[in-house]
Order: structure tokens, then C-alpha cells, then sequence
């Protein structure tokens, strides 16, 4: 008789269990996906799942809107791609440099922008990623700028691939949930709901801020890097605006600010525009115009329609509807 | 005891003198309150001794040791906590998580911090509401969410910004109880309100503004006799 | 000469760049929110004024205030329908309100560079001038006669705006609407109109910007990038909401472009406005001529 989802702690633990069934379903996913491409597109899915899971975490949950995250990924891409080509460093060097310069500069960013909220904090965000991305571009003698960057694979089968992004995603997700739980996610909440009452309660928010802002950018910095070395190229039109777009479309489809809905998001987002690349891309008007009605009138996104129903066929109805998670 | 001096504290807003050389202590253990007319500065004079602006001149010290320029979640965390007069509370989280916010905050280990909030939220008679979203709740409930707040830990002296206003009598008497008893136990509490009669009833001592400045600090009783405050609420012919 | 060159010519970029800035401030003394789609309304005012007179074949004169009424609708629908929720009560995006514009803003934007993509093609379109002389020159200085046309004509637009919010009664309730939103409609002012009204002449103003740049610079899907990053620059710069403000930070911003490009990058031109930006917001945020506002 148990009331579902007016206790946090069952909620965010169903939103796991939801999660992990996702990643259940892409683990088995290769039993009938036999195709080589399709298993590459799952594997992209995967780089936007990471991307969507960290801008989440920055903007669903501590409230900063940041229209950088594409630009963390094209950072750490980039980190990776330049040691292997100027000093032939192994993936192993590579990676976790990657992590750790796109966690430094996520920690900067976050101190420049403390003090800023909404629209400013936007601005500010998407003025920094552009200026990265047309740094990336001009420095022609250091990163060969349109041109790109030839990277080094590491494993010879896509299917090796596949589990291993989908391993570092089922640690992101399992880490982010474990934060979640524990009085960081409170204090990040607090954040987001109210920042002047999180100080009056002793939070302390120019550390906890900035931490969301450097963990958001070491998991983007990660899944830069490792997208680097499965697509063998890097180029800064991993830090297109567009690509920040699709990022924040996955995320806001899928359900802001809950767990499982930036990773189901960038699943159906990004599988759906390859089946929609073939009907002559429409695939970005798709998801803007979906983005658009779900900001209008499903604030939750997908899985408000799933807790929802999940809460239907609980033995009591549940008191009135949450706002959001 | 002292436990929080106001020492000469003045305020400019641009050319307006919001406080104007402000001195008077409350003590430990003192239930006092802060009265005055609108605009007569009581507000901007908690947001500086919570941290949310600074003083133009003049200190505020705290158990012997000076605060002014602290910001508030380091003021949170010397027990200096406050309620603000438009209520303010986190309403995408549980009532329950509401609470659990300040204490861990506040250095309270998990466990221990999730039986307090539950007794807490028992004494403000919420418990129905625990886990619905703070957000759901109506004006009063919130108000009593963020008296709550106050009393995770217990502070050193609790800043109640007119807690009473708009609110139903049944919510009035339970934050008054709860102010009562932990008065009783030793709980320092500077009360601003415009309810006389609560007043009157809680605080021994009252402090009463107008237009930025002090203008009497005694025993309650004799504030609301005093000429001076009857002319700043009512004007010079009432005096 | 060249300072003189490059000063006018940085005061021309600078009307057209206030004519888009314009807009944007005053959407956001009503609304405080940025409108991301902004460069789009500048590109749907360079592909109508190009189209029309293309296809038609109807003289640019006629098509400029096409392009002026086509921005006009755009804006007026795009508050109708999407801008509601910030105002009406509407409790689900509740305090995010900053947030859902954002979000809401950004994905018309992309909607609207990739329906024209899908629909009318990537290719450029070169808008017709206006005028047909190609080279003027006044004393010292030179510059195409198109050019010198579309100054003028949005010094006028400028000017009338202006006028306008200052003495017109509509004027007068838009500003009305950006200093207290709630006291003016509990004077009866209809603050839903008066947003429509601010969006419908912000999308009017963008569109006649890149219709009279539409010679200069092709009409792209995604033409509308540059000018709105830089209506960012100065709207920010001049202070949010402040007109004059925005009108000052344009020149201000037309100059320093034409001057930087010369002498110090012409391939980071284009930076120099996204670091102006970060700089003001962190250390002025409120602008040249903005008002702080007080939080507590």
C-alpha cells in the first residue's frame, strides 16, 4: 500500500533501478544488432549519454545552466588527441590528462561564474565555449584547426567498445547516484532551489557550485576523450552550439533533473536521428520542436510520463503530482 | 553575557541612511524583540547580522569575536540562523529533505540529523506533509518549514524576521510555543514582529527602530508606553 | 586617412548593430530574459527581403518593409505561444522561469536554422541594394552606396523607436511594464499585449537589420549566429534594459571591431565581443548603464 514516490530516497532509488534497466537492454541490445554501424551508433549514444548525464548533473540538479558541455567534451577530446600527436603519449596518458585539464578548466569556469545566475550564467557559458571552440579552430599550427586531428584506436572490435563505454556509463550513472544520495545532493538541490536560503542554512555554496562545475566538466572531458579514440578524429565541431543543442534536447526529452532522463534521452534522441537521417535529416527540427513542446507542457520530460504511470498503478493514488523528479 | 553587540552600525543606500548608528546587545539566554514602522530599518539590519550586506561602519561581534564581513553560511555555521520576511524555503525537495539540508550542513552526521528533522517536523505538527515537495505546501506550512530550519541545530541566537506575519493563529501559537519553550531551556532569540500582542507576551525586552535609528531599548512594557515609539507608529498628535 | 576610414566605418556597423541590439534590450527590460532565438529573426529578415524581391521580382524598397512586418509576426507568435509560461503562474516551471527561456529560446533557434535549412536549401542569397551606386564618397571617405542608404535608414528606424518609447502611449506602457510588472497591470495596463507588442518590435527591428545587411552579408541558415552574439555583447555591455545604453555599447562595440580587425587579428575579430562579454558580466554586471538590482 506502499505510497511510491513521495518518499525521495524510493524515488531515487526507482529512478536507478529504471536507469540500470536501460543499461540492461543496450547490453543485450547486441544479440540483435548484429550490424557493425548501428552498433557505432549506440556507441555515440553512449558518448551523449555521458555528456547529457554531466550537463544534468550541472544544470538539473545544481540549477547552472551552462551552455558549455559540448565544448568540455571537444576539450577533452582534444587533450587526448594533441598528446598522441605531438608526443605519441599512449591512450592511457591520454584519458585520464583528458579528465584532469577538463576538470581544471571546468573548476575555473565555475569560479568565473559564480556569482551569476540565468540568462548572465548562459552568456557567459556559451561566450566561453565559442571562444574554446574558435581557439581550437585558429591555432592551425598546434591543432591543424578544421582539419582535425587523426587519434589512435585502442581496441580492435566495436564490440569491445561497446562494453567498455557502456561499462564507464553504468559507473557515471552509479557514481552520480551515490552523490545524489549523500548530503552533496542535498546541498546542490539547495542550489538550485534557493540559493540565498541554502546560505542562511550554513550550505556552502561557492564550494559546492564549483564542484558541480568541475565534475561536470571531468565527465564530459572523459567522455571527449574516450569518443576521440573510438572515432580515431578529433575536430571542434565537437564543440558546435548545435551539439550543445542536441545535448540539452536529450536531456530535457528525456527528464531534467531526474536520473534516468538524460541517459534515455540521448539513446532515443541519437537513434532516432540516424533512422531520421535516412528520411532526409529532419532530425534536428524533430528534437527542437520536441524540446520546445516538452519546455511548453511536459516539464518532466519522458519520464514524467513513466512516473506517471508507475504511480497509476500503485495501490493508492498518490497525493498531488510532484513538481518535477 | 553578551551574545551578539551591535556596535554603531550605520547603512547607506546610496544617499538614504538605512541605520544610523544602531547599538544595543542581546544577551545570552534574551528573548528580545524588534519593533518599528516600515522602512524603519529592521530588516537590513538582520541581513547584516546574517551576512547578506555589510555595514557602512560599526561592528557586530558574536560571543567576543567580531562577525561583520562574514559571509552567511559561515555565520550559519557560528549559529547565527534566520528566518527571512518573504518566506523562503526549497520547493523542489521534500519537507523532510528541507531539514536535512541545514543539518548536515550544519555538521549534524546522517542518522542523527534525520532523527532531529523528525522530531522537528512532529513538534511542528507537519508530519503528514514530510514528503511531499515543500513547494506543495501552503504559506503557513512553509513559514513553519523555515522556523524549523532554525532548530536543526541549536544556534547561538535565531533571527526571526517577522515569523508571524499572515499566518494562521493555530500556526502563530505553535511557533510561539516552540519559541517559549526554548526560551525556557536558554535559547537567545532576537524577534521582529509587528504582532504587539505576541510580543508582548514573549519578549521581555523590546528594541524599537524608526527611520534607521534606536530610539528606545527597555522592558517591553515600557516601550509600548514610551512617547517617542507612540509618535513614530501614530505620528506627533498621538504622543 | 585611415582613421577616419575606419571610424566611420565602425560607426555605420554600430547603427546596424544597435538596430539588432535594440530589440534585445528591451525584451529583456520586460521580460528579463535573453531571447536566444534573436539571430533568427535577423536571418528570417534577410531571406524575406532577399526572396521576395528574387522571386516577385518587386523593387527593394517594397520588400525591406516585408521583411520589417515578416520579423514582426515571427515575434509576435513567438511570445503567443511560448513566452506565456513566464508570466501566467504557471507552476511547473516555478522559479526556473531564467531557465525555461533558455531552454525554450535556444531550441527555437535551432528549430528555425534548420527549418530553413530543410526548406529553402544551405545556399547563400546575395539581397538585392537598394540603392544602385556602388561607390560614394564624401570628403575623405568611401563607401558603397547601398551602405550609406541602409545607415541612414536605420538611423531613422533608431530614432523613431526611440521616439516612440518615450512618448507614444504604448511607449509608455512598455516602460511601464519593465519597471514594475505587477503595478502596471493593477493600473490596467495589459501586460500580456505589452510583451507581445516589445517581441513583435524586436523581431520586426532584427529582421530589417539583416535585411539591409542581406547585400553585404549573404543570407545563410545560420547567418543570424554573428549579429546575435553580438546584440549579447551589447546588450550586456550597455546595461540590460537600458535603451540608450544599448544604443552607446553598439557604436562603442562598431568601432573597437572595425579598429581590432585592423590592427590587432582580423581572424579573431570575432572574439573580441566574447571577451568584452565575460569581462563586463564579471566585473560590471549591470553594465554601463544598467541598474543593480537588490537581492535580499
Amino acid at each position: 500500500m506502499a505510497v511510491i514516490f513521495n518518499d525521495t530516497r524510493m524515488r531515487d532509488r526507482t529512478q536507478l533501478v529504471f536507469s540500470l534497466g536501460i543499461f540492461a537492454l543496450v547490453a543485450l541490445l547486441p544479440a540483435i544488432v548484429r550490424n557493425e554501424y548501428w552498433q557505432g551508433v549506440l556507441i555515440v549514444s553512449m558518448y551523449f549519454a555521458m555528456l547529457a548525464a554531466a550537463w544534468n548533473l550541472l544544470a538539473g540538479y545544481t540549477g547552472q545552466f551552462s551552455l558549455a558541455p559540448a565544448a568540455f567534451g571537444m576539450i577533452g577530446a582534444y587533450v587526448t588527441g594533441l598528446l598522441s600527436y605531438h608526443f605519441n603519449a599512449p591512450p592511457l596518458v591520454g584519458i585520464p590528462a583528458a579528465v584532469v585539464v577538463a576538470a581544471a578548466i571546468g573548476f575555473g569556469l565555475g569560479r568565473i561564474v559564480l556569482r551569476l545566475r540565468g540568462p548572465y550564467l548562459a552568456l557567459t557559458t556559451l561566450s566561453f565555449a565559442e571562444i574554446c571552440r574558435l581557439v581550437i579552430s585558429n591555432s592551425i599550427e598546434v591543432t591543424r584547426g578544421d582539419l582535425g586531428l587523426n587519434v589512435p584506436g585502442i581496441f580492435d572490435h566495436r564490440l569491445t567498445w561497446y562494453y567498455v563505454m557502456l561499462g564507464v556509463l553504468v559507473v557515471i550513472q552509479l557514481g552520480l547516484y551515490f552523490l545524489l544520495r549523500a548530503p552533496a545532493g542535498l546541498y546542490l538541490r539547495a542550489i538550485r532551489d534557493d540559493e540565498i536560503a541554502a546560505t542562511s542554512r550554513g550550505v556552502k555554496i561557492v564550494l559546492w557550485k564549483t564542484n558541480a562545475f568541475t565534475l561536470s566538466a571531468a565527465i564530459s572531458g572523459l567522455a571527449g576523450a574516450l569518443y576521440g579514440h573510438f572515432a580515431q578524429f578529433v575536430s571542434p565541431e565537437l564543440g558546435l552550439l548545435s551539439q550543445t543543442g542536441i545535448i540539452v534536447s536529450m536531456v530535457v526529452i528525456g527528464g531534467l533533473g531526474t536520473l534516468p532522463g538524460p541517459i534515455g534521452g540521448a539513446f532515443l534522441v541519437y537513434v532516432a536521428s540516424e533512422f531520421l537521417r535516412d528520411f532526409g535529416g529532419y532530425q534536428l527540427i524533430v528534437f527542437a520542436l520536441l524540446v520546445i513542446i516538452f519546455g511548453r507542457f511536459f516539464r518532466e520530460g519522458l519520464w514524467g510520463f513513466f512516473r506517471r504511470a508507475i504511480e497509476r498503478t500503485g495501490r493508492r493514488p498518490a497525493p498531488a503530482p510532484s513538481a518535477a523528479e | 553575557m553578551a551574545c551578539l553587540s551591535i556596535d554603531s552600525v550605520t547603512k547607506f543606500f546610496g544617499g538614504l541612511k538605512a541605520l544610523d548608528d544602531v547599538t544595543f546587545s542581546v544577551n545570552e539566554g534574551e528573548l528580545v524583540g524588534l519593533i518599528g514602522p516600515n522602512g524603519s530599518g529592521k530588516t537590513t539590519l538582520l541581513n547584516i547580522l546574517s551576512g547578506y550586506l555589510s555595514a557602512d561602519s560599526g561592528d557586530v561581534v558574536l560571543d567576543g569575536r567580531p562577525i561583520t564581513g562574514l559571509r552567511p553560511e559561515a555565520l550559519a555555521r557560528l549559529g547565527v540562523l534566520r528566518m527571512f520576511q518573504l518566506t523562503r524555503v526549497f520547493p523542489r525537495m521534500s519537507v523532510l529533505d528541507n531539514l536535512l539540508v541545514t543539518g548536515s550542513a550544519l555538521g549534524l552526521p546522517e542518522a542523527e540529523a534525520d532523527g532531529r528533522a523528525r522530531e522537528l517536523i512532529e513538534d511542528l505538527t507537519l508530519t503528514r506533509m514530510m514528503h511531499l515537495d515543500a513547494g506543495q505546501l501552503s504559506g503557513g506550512q512553509r513559514k513553519l518549514l523555515e522556523f524549523g530550519s532554525c532548530f536543526m541545530v541549536p544556534p547561538r541566537i535565531a533571527l526571526l524576521d517577522e515569523p508571524f506575519a499572515a499566518v494562521h493563529p493555530t500556526m502563530k501559537e505553535i511557533m510561539a510555543g516552540v519559541i517559549r519553550r526554548r526560551h525556557a531551556a536558554g535559547q537567545t532569540f532576537l524577534l521582529v514582529s509587528h504582532d504587539m500582542p505576541v510580543i508582548v507576551e514573549l519578549c521581555p525586552r523590546t528594541v524599537c527602530m524608526n527611520a534607521g535609528a534606536v530610539i528606545a531599548d527597555e522592558k517591553t512594557r515600557a516601550v509600548l508606553t514610551d512617547p517617542v515609539v507612540i509618535e513614530a507608529y501614530l505620528g506627533e498628535a498621538a504622543a | 586617412m585611415l582613421l577616419i576610414d575606419l571610424t566611420v566605418n565602425g560607426l555605420i556597423i554600430g547603427l546596424f548593430y544597435a538596430l539588432m541590439a535594440i530589440g534585445l534590450s528591451l525584451i529583456f527590460g520586460i521580460l528579463r530574459i535573453v531571447n536566444f532565438a534573436h539571430g533568427e529573426f535577423y536571418m528570417i529578415g534577410a531571406y524575406a527581403y532577399t526572396l521576395i524581391a528574387l522571386f516577385f521580382g518587386i523593387s527593394p524598397w517594397l520588400t525591406l518593409p516585408c521583411a520589417f512586418i515578416a520579423g514582426m509576426a515571427l515575434g509576435w507568435a513567438t511570445e503567443r505561444l511560448l513566452m506565456r509560461p513566464l508570466y501566467s503562474g504557471y507552476a511547473s516551471w516555478g522559479v526556473m522561469k531564467d531557465e525555461y527561456a533558455v531552454i525554450i529560446t535556444f531550441a527555437l533557434s535551432l528549430l528555425l536554422i534548420n527549418l530553413v535549412d530543410k526548406v529553402i536549401g544551405p545556399n547563400g542569397y546575395r539581397g538585392p541594394s537598394l540603392v544602385a551606386t556602388a561607390r560614394v564618397e564624401i570628403g575623405p571617405f568611401m563607401a558603397s552606396g547601398h551602405r550609406l542608404m541602409a545607415a541612414g535608414i536605420a538611423l531613422l528606424v533608431l530614432i523613431a523607436v526611440g521616439l516612440f518609447v518615450r512618448y507614444s502611449y504604448w511607449g509608455r506602457q512598455i516602460q511601464a511594464v519593465a519597471q514594475n510588472r505587477l503595478g502596471a497591470s493593477l493600473a490596467g495596463i495589459d501586460t500580456a499585449k505589452a510583451s507581445s507588442i516589445v517581441f513583435a518590435l524586436s523581431g520586426g527591428l532584427a529582421a530589417l537589420a539583416g535585411a539591409l545587411l542581406s547585400p553585404i552579408i549573404n543570407a545563410t541558415p545560420d547567418v543570424g549566429a554573428f549579429p546575435a552574439v553580438k546584440s549579447y555583447v551589447i546588450v550586456v555591455l550597455g546595461g540590460m534594459g537600458s535603451i540608450p545604453g544599448a544604443a552607446v555599447a553598439s557604436l562603442i562595440l562598431g568601432v573597437l571591431e572595425s579598429f581590432g580587425a585592423v590592427y590587432i587579428s582580423y581572424g579573431y575579430r570575432d572574439t573580441f565581443g566574447l571577451v568584452i562579454l565575460i569581462l563586463v558580466l564579471l566585473f560590471r554586471p549591470h553594465g554601463l548603464f544598467g541598474e543593480r538590482s537588490r537581492e535580499v
